[in-house]
């Protein structure tokens, strides 16, 4: 009986150190992320203006239902959807066509590693603003395009048309992006034991049969938590959708989810939309959340 | 030791004449504040307000001012993000259609008459011209004062226009269709990609200048009672096709995804032979391209009127009021009003260095403005001119706007889908008002 009491004591002595250890990393995420969760879901309800000082008004279902029958946001919808399938499939082939190199190299690894890595650690704006310089139509862009297919003075319109603008961010977000993926696969491929590898060498394997029949089938739960990455990641691209139509290119065919809860809150100023429109992208997020961590789960089996 | 000490007191003299200039704050004596001032970049005019402050420090020692600049494309957000967590500067400035938000949600404080030595709004109301209080009016006070009030004219490069065959001094455009037509003749391409412009628009200010094109044609953006959006559909049709016209998709002649004109015409590299802007665009181009400033190779004449244009009417004007924080501490409030008058009680600085026209009777009539090189034409604009729209909705309305006619423009949109769209959301931003 006392031994039992003694455990428990213990245990409880434990467990006080284990609270007061998470409680800073709790009461960040309580003050950063779950009371902005919450408050977005009270002010959904409510008609909350961004300056006004009026308490605002509960309106239950209202903003849901202006939300949901607006074009407007079926048509960010169908934006941040094009855009993540578009970017989808380049991210992650190049990422994994980068990682696959770098890891099979020896000598200056470390090299490509950061040389593919550094987009991802220049600010988003500088990187739009950069793009916006060389998709001037007497930039870079057309410059490059018009050089190699010998097509000169043909303006293929970057950020005027509503395909090639569309383009173009993705252009922007794979170059920003693929350097990060490709460290996240480079990390998966290391973790491939190596006595696999050395097994299938002295089994006669060649370089082709270990990527397609060792790395690939043991680098799946990378694979899985690279492609859920990509998508969060794509469903919160803002900034060069944003800079792009300050500098002129049309609003609707870029119009994503986050844009238009961005021009909701501060030009429209209506606080009770915009946090539909956060909460549904929330909700998107988390399922999305959900597989990457049973993703990354299955990893850890492995 | 006798002229020494003559210097010493010159110097201690002329010191406290510059000290005395800048009034004190009645009740300041024995406390201290800090006043917050957030403002929009202007290099000609930061370092110019900053100097004021130093001295209006220097004759208030409890008085500290942070002075803060943003880029003018960021300063909305920066000040509705801090205002919405009640965190305002005690001073701030916006663009009017913009700053109408936090006026009208009673983020604003009105003038302290008394603290900047008048007796009441009417006796502020006399100082400057005409109507230019009206827009920070409400009921019987006011709430801001004017930094400046800017209509757009146009900017000539007469040398372009020379090397095209042209006479600048004849030739220069009086209708929409001169406008389109010069540019055609002066625009040079490398293939489809123009590498001079004869013209282009300004992105940031369509609500100044192509809404006044929809007016000289009947229509209106919004109707006088502040209900309806879109009157006019022919003028508005006639309006965006001609843009559609300018643009990529037609005759290809500007597009706001090239180098923003203005800038490009201060430059004076060929690039753009018009350009809109206001009176502070000559201190611009004298700071950036001095020997430009001082050729006689530009001149500015007035807002271009269509053919058949229905009434006369001018580029709208806009403005920034400096504003005070009605949630800062009383004392500050009063403190920043008296900084306020101090500072813009220095017109005639402003109209030097920075080309800013604060419409004060004094101002507009003193040999400095007259002396400005064109301010005629900018006057005469101006006298004819109304404000941009302003309403609870404004800025949400000059966002569908822009959005309207770039997709016109750029896209290569009908004029009537857009305009229908352009009708439908401005219309919902309204409703959304009442």
């Amino acid at each position: 009986m006392t031994t039992v009491r003694k455990k428990r004591s213990l245990e409880a002595r434990r467990n006080s150190w284990g609270w007061f250890f998470v409680a800073p990393g709790i009461l960040f995420f309580s003050t950063f992320s779950l009371y902005p969760i919450c408050n977005a879901l009270w002010t959904s309800f409510h008609n909350k203006k961004l300056l006004s000082l009026k308490p605002p008004k509960f309106i239950g279902l209202q903003n849901y239902a202006k939300v949901l029958s607006s074009p407007d946001f079926w048509n960010s919808v169908r934006a941040s959807a094009t855009f993540c399938l578009g970017v989808f499939l380049p991210i992650f082939i190049a990422s994994l066509l980068f990682g696959v190199l770098i890891a099979s190299r020896t000598r200056g690894r470390r090299f490509y590693q950061l040389a593919l890595y550094s987009p991802a650690i220049l600010s988003s704006v500088v990187t739009a603003s950069v793009w916006a310089i060389m998709f001037d139509p007497r930039g870079l862009a057309n410059q490059l395009v018009n050089g190699l297919m010998g097509t000169p003075g043909i303006d293929r319109r970057w950020l005027a048309d509503s395909t090639m603008v569309q383009i173009s961010t993705m252009l922007v977000y794979i170059w920003k992006t693929v350097g990060y993926y490709t460290i996240l696969f480079v990390t998966g491929i290391g973790k491939i034991p190596a006595s696999v590898i050395e097994a299938s060498i002295i089994d006669g394997a060649n370089p082709w049969q270990r990527l397609t029949r060792i790395t690939m089938p043991l680098l799946k739960p990378t694979m899985a938590l690279v492609s859920v990455m990509i998508f969060i990641g794509s469903l919160k691209t803002f900034s060069t959708q944003y800079l792009f139509t300050q500098r002129g290119a049309p609003l609707e065919p870029i119009n994503v989810l986050t844009l238009n809860i961005y021009n909701t809150a501060l030009y429209e100023q209506n606080l009770g939309r915009a946090s539909v429109m956060s909460l549904l992208l929330f909700a998107t997020l988390l399922v999305l959340s959900g597989i990457q961590v049973k993703a990354a789960g299955s990893g850890e089996d492995m | 030791m006798k002229r020494i000490l003559t210097v010493l007191l010159l110097v201690s003299l002329a010191a406290s004449a510059a000290v005395a200039q800048a009034p004190t704050v009645p009740g300041i004596k024995g406390k201290s504040i800090e006043i917050n001032f957030w403002t929009h970049d202007d290099a000609n005019r930061n370092p110019m307000e900053k100097e004021l402050i130093a001295e209006f420090m220097a004759a208030n020692p409890g008085v500290t001012v942070n002075y803060s600049s943003y880029p003018s494309g960021k300063i909305f957000e920066k000040l509705t993000t801090a205002f919405a967590a009640n965190q305002g500067p005690s001073i701030f400035n916006v663009a009017i259609g913009n700053a109408v938000s936090f006026l009208d949600n009673g983020r604003v404080a009105p003038v302290d008459y008394k603290a900047i030595g008048l007796r009441n709004a009417a006796a502020l109301e006399g100082l400057y011209l005409p109507g230019m209080l009206s827009a920070v009016k409400r009921d019987k006070d006011i709430y801001g004062l004017p930094l400046e009030l800017t209509n757009m004219c146009l900017y000539v490069n007469k040398k372009m226009f020379r090397e095209a065959g042209l006479d600048p001094d004849k030739d220069y455009p009086r209708t929409w269709e001169d406008v389109m037509a010069l540019s055609e003749k002066i625009v040079q391409r490398d293939g489809q990609i123009i590498t001079r412009r004869g013209f282009d628009f300004r992105t940031d200010a369509y609500p100044n200048t192509f809404i006044p094109m929809v007016e000289q044609l009947g229509g209106e953006y919004v109707s006088k009672d502040g209900k309806t959006a879109i009157i006019g559909d022919e003028a508005w049709i006639k309006a965006l096709q001609f843009m559609k016209d300018f643009g990529p998709t037609g005759k290809n002649l500007g597009a706001p995804t090239y180098t923003a004109a203005r800038t490009a015409f201060d430059k004076n590299k060929g690039e753009v032979a018009m350009s809109f802007s206001g009176l502070y665009q000559e201190a611009r181009m004298k700071n950036t391209n001095p020997d430009f400033y001082n050729s006689k190779d530009w001149m500015v004449v007035p807002f271009p009127q269509w053919k058949d244009a229905k009434k006369r009417v001018t580029a709208n004007y806009s403005g920034h009021y400096y504003m005070v924080n009605v949630q800062s501490d009383k004392l500050v409030q009063k403190a920043s009003w008296v900084l306020l008058n101090y500072m813009l009680g220095h017109g005639e600085r402003y109209l030097e260095k920075v080309a800013v026209v604060q419409p004060t009777k004094k101002l507009t009539q003193s040999a400095t403005y007259r002396a400005m090189p064109y301010s005629d034409v900018f006057t005469k604009d101006f006298d004819a001119a109304k404000i941009v729209y302003i309403g609870p909705a404004s800025s949400r309305l000059s966002s569908l706007l822009k959005a309207a006619i770039e997709s016109v423009e750029v896209g290569g949109e009908d004029p009537r889908v857009a305009l229908e769209k352009l009708r439908k959301a401005a219309q919902a931003a309204l409703d959304d008002v009442e």
